[in-house]
């Protein structure tokens, strides 16, 4: 009997262990809905790279690319340096180019151990035959800050991020 | 090279901008797919066009957890765009139910490629300048090339009469043109203004609508059912809807109209900001619409049409100016030295061939003789003779060289006396033969001190055998003797082969016989093909049509004239006797190979080349033939040839016109009355009428023909004409 129902707490606990990592794991990812609004500069439309940067100020991932022609990825150097030697599938993190004044909403995910911890999102941003913003906008993923609206040096007006219904 | 401006600048943007053009086009053709794939998806729900915003809204809210937009495209296909598991998505709805229809559909890498090459020529900017500036040229081309045709046609109101066929190219670059015109117009022209748009050359306003924030109100508190924009505003006029941002009430529901952005107060449904698109902007919607063809199949179908007709235009364009002969006028003498002066009228330069052989024989019999186009007329100090070479345009118009010559004329009054002779190129298988060459006739006989000799001779068809003719005449007249030689015109002459007599029949009575001929080297021919024959070195040719009896034998039909020096050369031709003659490729007068019922009209010997088609009528074509002679006599050459074929239902029926036979003339042309309904018939179910003879009678037939075609067939005749369904060989 003991032996018993020692069985099936052990039993229910490694249950309970795997729902609750399941459900941890769901938890665990933090989704933001992240608008980039344009300024109202001439020329082509901006190709926008969106990356997570760790603490150490290095390329983590490339979170999104606002660009659906690779023939002009490389105009954004760094980004490109990084992602280029990286092997990441960008199919399905890409999307259309917007153009000057327009806005574009996208979703970003982090894990919790990404939020207050020093990492950070970068926006550098390209348009052809243009300056290139290695830094365009830069968003802090501080649980204080993160709802502040961020403003941008090049193409991009700011950055807003808010957190997913 | 003689051109008009318009001519010219056609041409020289053709070539500077051809191949940009066929990459255009050609991408342009693949492209025109796009839209009409995109359109065969069926996530267009018509129902839904009605639906209000707010039911709209409601019914996707429903279904969909996050919803960042709603846009509807130009094929009435409604998208969201969700954020779902953290994941970015957009696809088709049913408005009516919130349920998803198919995903976006994906510009499929085919397309892809083709916009990039269309756009750029993937040379990025370059690549970009160059497209739109070929775009520029195609609108220069393809207004000259509407110049060109009414000035071709005779005029606007003439633009969409029959053209006048010279050849396969001219025939089909005029006609095609005319058809695509306004599909290469329109999308020369939004090409332009949207190159203009992406090099910021034209500005592109946008709608820079400014919210008051400290006035946004957060009460009273409605649902956004309960807005009064939504409740009002239908599905189809919806562009764009793009949810407020986050719950606070500074951010707003952005909303694009056919014809308006506007912000709206999430909390209170009130306007916060409306502004009416710029036109500019629905300018440019529709230059994109038009450009593309996108969300019309009927318009992309139109639009492919057009492109695919460019390259077809560029070769048939090019194919026509390199088989135009081209001819400099070169002068040794000055115009106030040369007692001779030629001037020409001429279109395409083959009158000016012509006109050049006069010139130069007159120059080499030591005449001064100064050569010019008629366009250049001035005051001529020693002038004596003035000879007028010249061609008619289109509908009886002046050639490009020609068209100032009379009011020229009537300005410029010659100080000393001369005379002057007038010749007049022309085909006399269209109206208005030469008349161009009668009104400068007629103007020149209105001059102060111009005499002339002679009435305005013509030349049908470029017959250097009737202009030989004029030039002896003339320079008799003048008393010296000049002999011309054929220009080298566009003829497929074979060189001369050998041919061996193998019978000779005569009829006497009527001074024409057939010579049957054996080909010792196998040249090929066909009947309704000419023979070229030299009586004696140094001569002129002789045209003969020839008509096959089997693969090798020909048969020529030729009428004996007492002083003719070919014909009593071949008339001494015994059975056996050797000739070096060449076969001329005469492809218009060839037996068509399609026709089910064909014609054949004749006079005279011109019945040899049809006895030869009739011989090769092995299929038993229906051939009913009509001919006309002096008297009964006449048919003894031919009776044999004839009846056998009856017989072998080779020829259906012979009808015979015997002019002097009975008191009241019956010529060949008064059969067609008769037989009408068959003449009706033949043309209307794509026979083939068939005239070998004398001019005189080519023009009676025609004019018989061309009233039954207007009668009965509500078309002209040059309808038929340029179907070739009507075959001539005159002389």
């Amino acid at each position: 009997m003991y032996k018993n129902s020692f069985r099936t707490i052990s039993m229910l606990l490694i249950a309970f262990i795997f729902i609750g990592m399941s459900s941890f794991d769901k938890e665990s990812e933090l989704i933001y809905k992240c608008m980039i609004q344009m300024t109202n500069y001439t020329g082509e439309k901006a190709y926008v790279a969106v990356s997570l940067i760790n603490p150490e100020g290095n390329y983590e991932k490339t979170m999104y690319i606002q660009g659906d022609d690779k023939e002009w990825f490389p105009d954004l150097k760094n980004w490109w340096r990084f992602t280029n030697s990286s092997n990441e599938n960008l199919d399905a993190i890409s999307g259309a180019t917007i153009g000057n004044g327009e806005r574009n909403i996208i979703s970003l995910s982090f894990k919790p151990s990404q939020i207050d911890t020093g990492y950070k999102v970068r926006f550098e941003s390209a348009v052809e035959n243009q300056e290139y913003y290695s830094i365009d906008a830069e968003v802090d993923l501080n649980t204080a800050t993160l709802r502040n609206k961020v403003e941008g040096k090049g193409y991009i007006r700011y950055i807003r991020m808010v957190p997913n219904k | 090279m003689i051109i008009s401006v318009w001519r010219y600048s056609h041409l020289l943007f053709a070539i500077v901008s051809s191949v940009f053009l066929l990459v255009a086009s050609v991408t342009g053709i693949v492209l025109a797919v796009e839209p009409i794939s995109k359109k065969m998806h069926s996530y267009h729900v018509s129902e839904a066009d009605t639906l209000s915003l707010a039911k709209t809204l409601q019914n996707l809210n429903a279904k969909h957890k996050e919803i960042l937009g709603i846009s509807r495209d130009r094929n009435g296909f409604v998208s969201v765009s969700v954020i779902d598991e953290g994941i970015k998505n957009e696809f088709y709805i049913d408005p009516t139910t919130g349920d998803k229809l198919g995903n976006i559909i994906e510009k499929h890498p085919v397309f892809q490629f083709a916009t990039n090459l269309h756009r750029s020529l993937f040379l990025k900017s370059t690549g970009r300048f160059l497209i739109g500036l070929a775009s520029f040229l195609l609108i220069l081309i393809s207004i000259s090339g509407i110049v060109l045709i009414a000035k071709r046609q005779g005029g606007y109101k003439q633009f969409f009469a029959p053209v006048v066929r010279e050849n396969f190219s001219q025939f089909h670059h005029v006609v095609y043109a005319r058809f695509t015109l306004i599909p290469l117009l329109v999308l020369s022209i939004t090409g332009v203004y949207l190159s203009l748009l992406r090099f910021d050359i034209l500005p592109e306003p946008q709608t820079s609508l400014v919210v008051d924030f400290d006035a946004i109100q957060e009460d009273p508190i409605k649902e956004y059912t309960a807005f009064a924009f939504f409740q009002n505003t239908p599905l189809k006029d919806l562009r764009e809807l793009e949810y407020p941002f986050s719950e606070f009430v500074e951010d707003y529901y952005i909303i694009r109209l056919k014809n308006k952005e506007l912000y709206l107060n999430q909390v209170t449904g009130e306007v916060l900001a409306e502004e009416n698109i710029h036109p500019i902007q629905i300018i440019s919607s529709w230059a994109t619409v038009m450009h593309t063809g996108e969300g019309s199949i009927l318009w992309s179908i139109v639009l492919g049409l057009g492109s695919l007709a460019i390259p077809f235009l560029t070769i048939t364009g090019f194919i026509v100016y390199f088989k135009r002969p081209k001819t400099k006028i070169r002068n040794k003498l000055s115009k106030n030295e040369s007692n001779y002066v030629i001037l020409v009228g001429t279109e395409g330069g083959t009158t000016l061939q012509y006109a050049k052989e006069l010139h130069d024989k007159l120059l080499a019999n030591g005449l001064k003789s100064h050569l010019a186009l008629m366009n250049e007329y001035s005051y001529y100090k020693k002038m004596e003779h003035l000879i007028i070479i010249t061609a008619t345009y289109g509908q009886g118009e002046a050639p490009a060289t020609a068209n100032k010559f009379i009011e020229l004329l009537q300005k410029k009054q010659q100080k000393q006396a001369f005379n002057f002779s007038v010749v007049g190129f022309g085909s006399t298988a269209y109206p208005n033969y030469c008349h161009f060459a009668y009104e400068s006739h007629k103007a020149l006989l209105a001059m102060n001190n111009s005499t002339t000799r002679q009435d305005v001779f013509t030349v049908n068809d470029q017959s250097f055998e009737a202009f030989n003719d004029w030039c002896h005449k003339w320079s008799e007249s003048i008393g010296i003797r000049i002999k011309v030689e054929k220009p080298k015109l566009n003829t497929n002459t074979i060189p001369p082969s050998t041919f061996k007599v193998i019978d000779k029949q005569e009829n006497k009575k009527d001074n024409t016989f057939l010579l049957s001929f054996k080909n010792l080297n196998g040249t090929k021919s066909q009947s309704g093909d000419l023979l070229s024959v030299i009586p004696t070195k140094g001569n002129q040719e002789r045209l003969y049509s020839i008509g096959k009896l089997d693969k090798e034998t020909l048969v020529v039909s030729i009428r004996r004239h007492e002083k003719g020096l070919c014909s009593n050369f071949l008339y001494q031709l015994e059975q056996g006797d050797k000739l070096s003659a060449s076969v001329i490729n005469n492809k218009s007068f060839h037996f068509p190979e399609k026709a089910k019922k064909c014609i054949l009209i004749a006079t005279g010997t011109g019945i040899g080349p049809f006895l030869g088609m009739i011989n090769e009528n092995i299929k038993k074509r229906e051939i009913h033939l009509y001919w006309g002679a002096r008297t009964s006599d006449s048919y003894s050459l031919y009776k044999n040839y004839i009846e056998n074929a009856i017989k072998e239902d080779r020829l259906t029926c012979f009808k015979p016109a015997f002019s002097r036979n009975q008191t009241e003339k019956l010529y060949v042309q008064h059969l067609i009355k008769y037989d009408q309904e068959l003449f009706v018939e033949v043309l209307k179910n794509k026979g083939c009428i068939m005239i070998c003879g004398s001019i005189a009678m080519q023009k009676a037939i025609l004019k018989e023909l061309k009233s039954l075609c207007e009668e009965y067939l509500g078309k002209d005749l040059s309808h038929y004409q340029n179907r070739n369904q009507i075959k001539m060989d005159c002389y």
